[in-house]
């Protein structure tokens, strides 16, 4: 049999598709809802990378390597630190200590902008580790796809390539 | 030479912590050391425990948290607001691992061309 499968491309594109939608909207919704629902920056982050590998699942590498790039992912996420450390600065800049909440008072209990700086830092991880993730996801993607001439095709190998034998 | 600096600089060190030892034994803040919770009556009866006035930082965060932060999720208000610097902690080791990460798979990254254009 043959080592190298062709993905069937049909239904398993045409999952990918479906749920990639569902699978950011859930990561987005539970990253902007961290202060006044279950959730939060990390778990909505690492909700939101999981659409790297439903690309991956769906398009292969080439579609993966046409799609997004490493090294703006990496720097995002170091944007991503930096911004917490600003709305962590926030504090001093008004006169108070590291990590002061000082718009705490700028909204209504429940609703989507309330919590002051908590709200601002929370997006803050949630980029950060959304970010950071998908670019973990992408370096083990990038190693997993090292085997030669498949990133051309489409497939990817059942087993690993042995030396000199072929295939039965 | 670098000694001396080294020597200095850490004496100084111990001075501001001893200075600063020093200035908080003279005014003690009160504290919540959780004195008045009986831990085997807790254990025992939790549904007969008298919960409406705990001793312990704990309380103060669970029962003013709408006051303080205005934050309905109690857990975010603790991990961003009480606790920013765990936090702060938290996302820059995910930062160290992850650039540990990429050093040690560098040599692997030739063939990424995504976005290049």
């Amino acid at each position: 049999m043959k080592k190298n499968w062709k993905r069937d491309d049909l239904i398993v594109r045409s999952l990918a598709d479906s749920y990639l939608p569902i699978a950011l909207i859930l990561g987005f919704y539970v990253i902007l809802h961290g202060n006044i629902s279950p959730g939060g920056g990390f778990q909505g982050g690492v909700l939101a990378a999981s659409g790297v590998l439903l690309l991956y699942l769906g398009y292969g590498f080439r579609g993966i390597a046409t799609a997004l790039n490493m090294e703006r992912m990496h720097r995002l996420e170091a944007i991503g630190a930096i911004a917490y450390v600003l709305f962590a600065m926030l504090g001093i800049f008004a006169g108070y200590n590291f990590c002061r909440n000082i718009l705490w008072n700028s909204g209504e209990i429940g609703d989507l902008w309330s919590a002051g700086t908590i709200s601002l830092m929370n997006y803050a991880v949630g980029f950060k580790v959304l970010t950071g993730v998908g670019f973990l996801l992408l370096l083990i993607i990038n190693l997993l796809s090292t085997e030669p001439g498949h990133e051309h095709d489409g497939t990817i190998p059942t087993t690993e390539l042995e030396e000199g034998g072929d295939a039965e | 030479m670098k000694r001396l600096i080294a020597a200095i600089s850490l004496i100084i060190i111990l001075g501001c912590g001893v200075y600063a030892v020093a200035y908080m034994q003279q005014n003690v803040p009160i504290t919540y050391d959780g004195s008045n919770v009986d831990v085997y009556e807790l254990q025992q009866n939790p549904q007969d425990y008298d919960t409406s006035d705990p001793d312990g930082v704990a309380s103060i965060i669970v029962q003013e948290n709408l006051a303080k932060t205005q934050a309905v999720n109690n857990v975010t208000a603790i991990v961003f607001d009480f606790r920013g610097y765990d936090t702060l902690g938290e996302s820059f080791v995910l930062l160290i691992a992850i650039t540990g990460a990429t050093v040690i798979l560098r040599r692997k990254r030739d063939r990424w061309e995504g976005g290049k254009k």
